[in-house]
């Protein structure tokens, strides 16, 4: 599990590698949270799961967690390039209720704008 | 006429919904196997040859010996360097009288006009996908000879007697026949003991709270749960044993067997079996390991079913205990007075195809106390209880239909348990066929209890009359 975060425009884009299980949920919210600590001017974040081949219910559980997290703070967390194996996860789960989810990084910045 | 269905060949898209050979797939809760036996029952086709490959084993114990459809089942393998147009060239001596031939996922899709009848004056034709020949009818040995060199037979093909040719290739096609079948056509396939009203059909021992919802058109298999706050359908087409827990919504689905569907979730145009989680439209298919989303149920014995085994045989037990010693007692008595006895007939068994059961008979039409005690404590069933402490007969189920004379009872019976006990013992205005399919529909562990103590009471009370 790799996250690699940067910042365009004041928003966070955080990439995601590889699957989202319970076996790599504590890597990417230690992470995620080093990265927020680093950044405290950050409020609006988009997750881009472009190579996120594989989610499990516990890493859906981990970014519902982020995004309330985020909310609490006053920002807001939309998800970009879904992959299908993953959107299948979020369709029966009904996830795609609670996350902006946009085709492309780009796509998820300007709806920030 | 003979009829040939190859079933060697392996289908990557089937082998994304799990380990069922791809003839058993279900259409609308039957498989494929099924409609293809069937019509060869319709065309009275006697003899089937089933060429196997994997999944073999699952092929054959569901056919069986064909006994079912009254047609007789060969099975043989495959031959690896074989095609089935070769196999069927090669042993062209054996069509003489005509040859009805399936040789993939092929369905014979019946319009409204469809009669069985009209088999008779279908004229020979043959379907192919992708270079592989799917479909083949002739009446005699030219009409095979010709289709197998070649010829593409009849224009109408099998429009002519309102059967549309589906093709099965791919899981958009199979999820789409399905889909079809549920929006109503699966009343054209409806077999003895089942009904379309409402444009559902619903199986046996189906459980739903009041706060279920189940939305026609919907069919939906034997042995299903469904949560609280469900709601199941429109178009949702759920397979046996399945499990749907509280606040889920299914429609535009297939569910297939034996699967478990956790709560609060949405399934809509999707395949779900066991945890597998296809999207039909592109074949997408993911396998989910948190079993409280979706997860295979275990397709052996079941829970419920173990507890109903384990609670009537210690009911059985206790009944067997408390009916020994009388026995012990009143039978030889019965047997010096000469006035009844045991005699061994044949019976239908689900396991074996026939067993041979003791049956009580009064040889002689007098009064007689000693027997009418006999049969008040219901001693003229030990026998059948100690066999059922066997596992061998159910406690509680459908009277043991006997052979030959209730053979066209248990061809019409989906689902058969000869019991010791039934509704036979205590209604006096029963119908073997109505109440053994009634039975079968609301078979549970209250029905069963239920069965035994009116039984014996009714005879008790009746004091063997």
């Amino acid at each position: 599990m790799v996250v690699t975060c940067s910042k365009e425009h004041g928003i966070g884009v955080v990439q995601v590698s590889h699957a989202l299980t319970a076996a790599t949920v504590d890597t990417f919210r230690e992470q995620l949270s080093n990265w927020q600590s680093a950044e405290p001017s950050v409020k609006n974040y988009v997750i881009d799961l472009k190579q996120v081949d594989f989610m499990d219910s516990a890493g859906l559980g981990t970014l519902i967690a982020v995004l309330k997290r985020i909310t609490e703070r006053g920002g807001d967390m939309k998800i970009a390039c879904l992959q299908k194996k993953p959107r299948l996860v979020f369709e029966i789960t009904r996830a795609y209720k609670v996350f902006e989810i946009y085709d492309s990084v780009a796509e998820a910045l300007k709806m920030f704008s | 006429m003979k009829a040939v269905f190859y079933t060697a060949d392996t289908l990557p898209w089937a082998e994304t919904l799990g380990n069922t050979p791809w003839p058993l797939l279900p259409v609308a809760n039957r498989p494929l196997l099924d409609y293809w036996l069937e019509a060869c029952a319709e065309q009275g086709i006697g003899r089937v040859q089933v060429i196997l490959g994997e999944g073999a084993k699952q092929v054959e114990d569901f056919a069986g010996d064909g006994r079912r459809w009254g047609v007789e089942i060969q099975y043989s393998f495959a031959r690896t360097s074989e095609q089935p147009l070769d196999y069927l060239k090669s042993t062209s001596d054996r069509w003489t009288n005509g040859l009805f031939f399936i040789g993939g996922p092929f369905f014979l899709r019946r319009r409204n006009a469809f009669t069985p009848a009209g088999f008779k004056e279908l004229d020979a034709c043959r379907y192919g996908s992708d270079g592989n020949t799917l479909f083949l009818f002739g009446k005699n040995s030219d009409e095979v000879k010709a289709l197998l060199d070649g010829d593409p037979g009849s224009r109408r093909g099998l429009e002519q007697i309102h059967v549309q040719p589906y093709v099965v290739d791919g899981l958009s096609a199979y999820f789409t026949l399905n889909m079809k079948m549920v929006a109503g056509e699966f009343s054209r396939y409806l077999t003895a003991g089942f009904s379309d009203a409402d444009k559902s059909s619903v199986g046996y021992n189906v459980l739903t709270p009041p706060s279920a919802q189940l939305r026609a058109p919907v069919i939906i298999g034997n042995d299903c749960r469904f949560g609280a706050m469900t709601t199941i359908g429109g178009m949702a087409v759920i397979g046996d044993h399945v499990i749907v827990d509280s606040n889920t919504e299914l429609s535009n689905c297939l569910i297939l067997s034996d699967t478990y569907i956790g709560q609060n979730l949405e399934i809509r145009r999707k395949i779900v079996s066991g945890n597998r989680l296809v999207d039909p439209a592109d074949g997408t298919s993911i396998e989910i390991e948190d079993s409280w989303v979706v997860a295979h149920n275990r397709p052996e014995m079941r829970t419920e079913d173990l507890v109903r085994y384990a609670i009537l045989w210690c009911l059985a037990f206790g009944v067997a205990s408390v009916q020994l010693l009388p026995f012990c007692i009143l039978y030889p008595l019965v047997r010096l007075t000469r006035i009844a006895g045991y005699r061994r007939e044949k019976f239908h068994d689900p396991l074996t195809g026939y067993v041979k059961l003791p049956v009580f008979h009064k040889f002689e039409n007098r009064k007689s106390v000693v027997y009418r005690l006999f049969r008040a404590c219901a001693l003229d069933r030990f026998p059948w209880l100690l066999l059922a402490l066997r596992g061998r007969l159910f406690v509680c189920g459908q009277p043991p239909m006997r052979h030959p004379e209730d053979d066209s009872i248990v061809k019409q019976l989906p689902h058969y348990f000869p019991a010791v006990f039934s509704y036979a013992d205590y209604c006096k205005e029963s119908d073997l066929l109505v109440d053994s399919l009634w039975y079968a529909h609301i078979r549970s562990l209250f029905e069963d209890v239920k069965i035994l103590i009116k039984s014996l009471l009714y005879r008790f009370f009746r004091a063997g009359k």
